[in-house]
């Protein structure tokens, strides 16, 4: 038998806690993606900036819940209205932009909110994230979801045999999937809708649109202030999983592993979203388990190639993707 | 028809690009219920004329009112809510949508249109959208593009785009329709069939149009006016025997002969 260099174990593929891992991280990201894909997809608005919407929705509710004692009732629906301020001011200036430059201020946008909450270390706890927050106030985030989660695993969970031994987090992977599979299934009805039609108008031709009486400024503003609140919503989860935030998690990798969800899942389908997401979650976690004769973190960087790589096949042989349809693709140049 | 009343008056409208004055003070009046055609030389400053009044440029001057309702440096979207609708030059055909919904998104009034309204008014948005989808139905059937409903608006021919654009304006209910070189690119049949258009909507449901063209022969023989502009201004307006024979309007534009050339075709 010849020796291969490389040792594969696929013990992890049988973990229930792996897939479960993966599964809330592709759940998050869902979410994450699903406003990009109401931006790019259906809008033609290139939002790069959805990690700072994401970071504004975690840090808001972390804050008013952590510092301001509110509970979820409060601060969640309050954090989610905030980054829909924010989103409409970002967008007011330069959604006028062209698309390309649009881009380049959503980016700056994002980098902001990081450097931001990198600094302003009394509102967000610095480098050291939330922690240093929920620490001083003796107050955590996640207490109030931790119940709620041990409710779920004893009442619904335990009774039909899912040990949260085995099973981990089971029921943060339930909510998030539920909430992201009403998500989407909204969004589905609601691109279908006239409002819907309206959106698709403008990413086709913004002056036709205008020109039939379609205030198409207004119509990218809604589109943005909704991805905003996906944003939010994702870093609401985000937050219970990694229990405290640090500007690390904002980085705009982020909104580009967001965007390769889409990619890979196919313009305006957001089932494509979903099953984008969990491809890409899966391929970027599954090869951590790879046992190669490498410094860790030139494996952590390998998965990335990998992942660049297995895009670039999808481009070169499927460019709209698994679900998006081609004739939309082509036709819409 | 001589003594109607204007739809449309500019006045004095300017545009400025860096130093040159695309539009120069331009000044026009547009009868209720004409046909009038705008012609001119290139770089006359019609499609500059025609992209102010429909405010997709912010103008430098001037003012203009449609119907009364002062109109100039207003947002496109609310000119063409008051039923001033403009059509381009280069079509704008919204290709990845089907001809159906490029039909439909056109209509006013629907409910649905707003975030609120989608989500809420679900009983009127969905009666509303019958209405539409039927009034599109019969709109493209009058084109004779009812076959191609489903199809991509992209993989219609050039000819069948610019149709599809004016029944898409006429989906609007407009009064007064601008429609910028809607015979460029396309063949003589389609092109008869578009005058043929025109005509009938003028007669039927009073539509005003003003179109820029270059085809003498369909300017001399389907307006019942002519405006004239040559280097941003309006230099001659009548209707078009009188414009044929108007000495500035030979100097500046017809020039060599052309009148001659549209009398010997027509």
């Amino acid at each position: 038998m010849i020796e291969l260099p490389v040792a594969v174990t696929f013990d992890f593929l049988t973990a229930w806690d792996f897939w479960i891992a993966v599964g809330i991280l592709a759940g998050i990201y869902g979410i994450f993606a699903l406003g990009l894909q109401l931006n790019v997809g259906y809008t033609g608005v290139l939002n790069f900036g959805q990690a700072g919407f994401m970071a504004i929705g975690a840090y808001a509710a972390i804050i008013f819940v952590v510092d301001l004692g509110w509970s979820y009732w409060l601060a969640l629906p309050a954090s989610a209205l905030l980054t829909i301020i924010v989103g409409l001011l970002i967008g007011l200036p330069s959604l006028r932009l062209r698309a390309d430059y649009f881009a380049i201020a959503t980016i700056a946008f994002s980098e902001i909110v990081r450097d931001v909450a990198q600094n302003a270390r009394d509102l967000t706890g610095g480098n050291q994230g939330t922690i240093n927050l929920e620490l001083e106030n003796d107050r955590f985030f996640t207490d109030p979801w931790f119940s709620t989660s041990d409710w779920i695993q004893e009442n619904l969970l335990d009774p039909i045999g899912l040990s949260g031994q085995e099973f981990g987090d089971l029921p943060l992977f339930l909510v998030v999937w539920v909430t992201l599979g009403l998500l989407a299934l909204g969004l589905h009805f609601l691109v279908r809708s006239p409002w819907g039609r309206v959106l698709r108008a403008v990413r086709e031709d913004e002056d036709a649109a205008r020109a039939l009486g379609k205030n198409a400024f207004s119509y990218k503003l809604q589109s943005l202030a909704v991805a905003a609140v996906l944003g939010a919503i994702s870093g609401w989860f985000l937050a219970f999983n990694l229990e405290s935030v640090s500007q690390v998690a904002f980085e705009p990798l982020y909104t580009f592993l967001g965007f390769g969800a889409l990619v890979l899942g196919g313009l305006a389908s957001f089932g494509g979203v979903l099953v984008g997401s969990v491809l890409l979650w899966t391929l970027l976690e599954g090869f951590r388990f790879l046992d190669l004769p490498l410094a860790a973190d030139k494996v952590s960087a390998l998965r990335f190639i990998i992942v660049g790589v297995i895009l670039i096949l999808l481009m070169a042989f499927r460019p709209q993707g698994i679900f998006g349809k081609r004739e939309e693709m082509v036709l819409g140049e | 028809m001589n003594d109607a009343a204007p739809i449309f008056r500019a006045e004095r409208v300017v545009k400025r690009f860096g130093g040159i004055r695309a539009v120069n003070g331009a000044t026009m009046d547009v009868r209720e219920g004409s046909i009038t055609a705008l012609i001119g030389p290139n770089g006359a400053g019609k499609t500059t004329f025609f992209n102010v009044i429909t405010g997709f440029y912010k103008p430098d001057g001037g003012s203009a009112t449609f119907d009364g309702k002062p109109t100039l440096g207003h947002p496109p979207y609310a000119i063409a809510r008051l039923g001033m609708v403009r059509t381009f030059q280069i079509t704008k055909a919204l290709a990845a949508m089907p001809v159906i919904d490029n039909m439909m998104l056109a209509a006013p009034d629907q409910p649905g249109e707003s975030l609120f309204g989608t989500i809420f008014r679900q009983p009127a948005n969905r009666s509303r959208e019958r209405e539409v989808r039927n009034q599109a139905g019969e709109l493209l059937e009058m084109f004779n593009l009812q076959a191609l409903a489903d199809s991509y608006a992209g993989t219609l021919s050039g000819g069948q785009r610019k149709l599809l654009e004016l029944a898409r304006a006429l989906m609007t209910k407009p009064r007064f329709l601008l429609l910028d070189e809607p015979m460029a690119g396309i063949n003589p049949t389609l092109g008869r069939r578009l005058l043929e258009h025109m005509e009938r909507l003028r007669t039927e449901d009073g539509v005003t149009f003003l179109f820029v063209e270059h085809d003498m022969d369909v300017v001399m023989n389907h307006s019942d006016r002519v405006i004239v502009m040559a280097e941003g201004r309006v230099i001659a307006e009548g209707e078009p025997h009188e414009v044929r024979s108007n000495q500035a309007v030979i100097d500046a534009y017809l020039g060599a002969g052309l009148p001659a050339e549209a009398n010997g075709d027509g």
